[in-house]
């Protein structure tokens, strides 16, 4: 009994998740919170509709107050990595043909209603001739 | 919008592969603030925006069906989360929740929740209403809040305040729960 007593004692209240969730995201760190969560903390969020009405200020405020950080002084870097990732999904998709494939080559061999078979036959045929 | 996104957008919509692709540095130069700006908003972090808004960019370029009719910026930056971005950031999330209590659905909704009518509203407009409602608040809440948004820590703000770092974290959720009210008839217009 005395145990559970300290156990309910260790974990947070909903009004410090949602302060320390927000503290979080305005310091860039929500996979330790996610983390720091027990399961008594899990459910008590999961049910305060409260901390969900909140979480939403707190990302506005995130938004308004933080957000001119994050945009890069470099964005040419940022496009040459863009660049880099399409260019490696280029190679990736002629090194692999039967992978993804844009959609009108699909449809028309959809379209085509089984022509490859046949002329697989024709060509058999011709062989045999 | 802008006549550079618009005519950005044209060429990242295009059918032809290499012409996207040259299209995308304009479409990145003229959208890499608001998407950013937006994304921190989830992560709070530059560095994984940028990881993030990587792999958002190069499936706009694979898969550009999606941006064929934006006609303004709102649109643009609904559709880019709903369709692009939302599926990356949960991803991220995934990655983290191996052995966390939270449920998986709580965990969406946390981290990439179903776009709200007050997270879409543009900056400029959520800057002014939002100090409209800080100036309804009472001042230690309003002072709390501006601390907060400062950077400053629960510890720096109870010293200011002038109280301890339990009865700050109590303010600073009611107030938050009240600037919600204040601005939840952008919910009601939806």
């Amino acid at each position: 009994m005395r145990e559970e007593e300290t156990m309910s004692e260790s974990n947070r209240e909903i009004h410090e998740l949602l302060v320390d969730y927000a503290g979080a995201l305005r310091d860039g760190c929500i996979p330790a919170f996610l983390k720091s969560l027990t399961r008594e903390e899990a459910e008590r969020i999961a049910s305060s509709w409260e901390f969900w009405d909140a979480t939403e200020v707190s990302r506005i405020l995130n938004g308004v107050g933080f957000a001119d950080k994050a945009v890069a002084p470099n964005v040419s870097l940022f496009i040459s990595r863009v660049d880099a990732e399409i260019a490696s999904r280029l190679k990736k998709a002629k090194a692999s043909p039967h992978g993804k494939r844009p959609r009108r080559f699909a449809s028309q061999k959809r379209s085509s209603g089984g022509a490859r078979s046949v002329t697989k036959r024709e060509n058999r045929t011709e062989k045999s001739i | 919008m802008n006549k550079r996104l618009r005519n950005a957008l044209k060429g990242i919509t295009a059918p032809d592969v290499e012409r996207r692709r040259r299209a995308m540095e304009p479409f990145v130069r003229a959208t890499f603030g608001i998407f950013s700006r937006y994304l921190y908003r989830y992560l709070g972090n530059e560095v994984e925006c940028e990881d993030v808004l990587e792999d958002v960019y190069a499936d706009i370029w694979e898969n550009p069906e999606r941006l064929r009719n934006i006609t303004n910026e709102k649109q643009l930056l609904r559709t880019v989360y709903l369709y692009y971005m939302r599926k990356r950031l949960r991803e991220v999330y995934r990655r983290i929740n191996r052995n966390l209590y939270l449920s998986q659905s709580n965990l969406k909704n946390l981290i990439a929740p179903e776009i709200s009518a007050l997270e879409m509203v543009s900056r400029s407009e959520l800057e002014q209403n939002l100090r409209q409602a800080l100036s309804k608040l009472k001042a230690r809440e309003r002072r709390a809040i501006e601390l907060w948004m400062e950077g400053a820590s629960n510890r720096a703000i109870a010293n200011e305040l002038k109280t301890t770092v339990g009865a700050v974290k109590m303010l600073e959720y009611r107030t938050m729960l009240k600037l919600r009210k204040m601005l939840c008839y952008y919910n009601r217009e939806d």
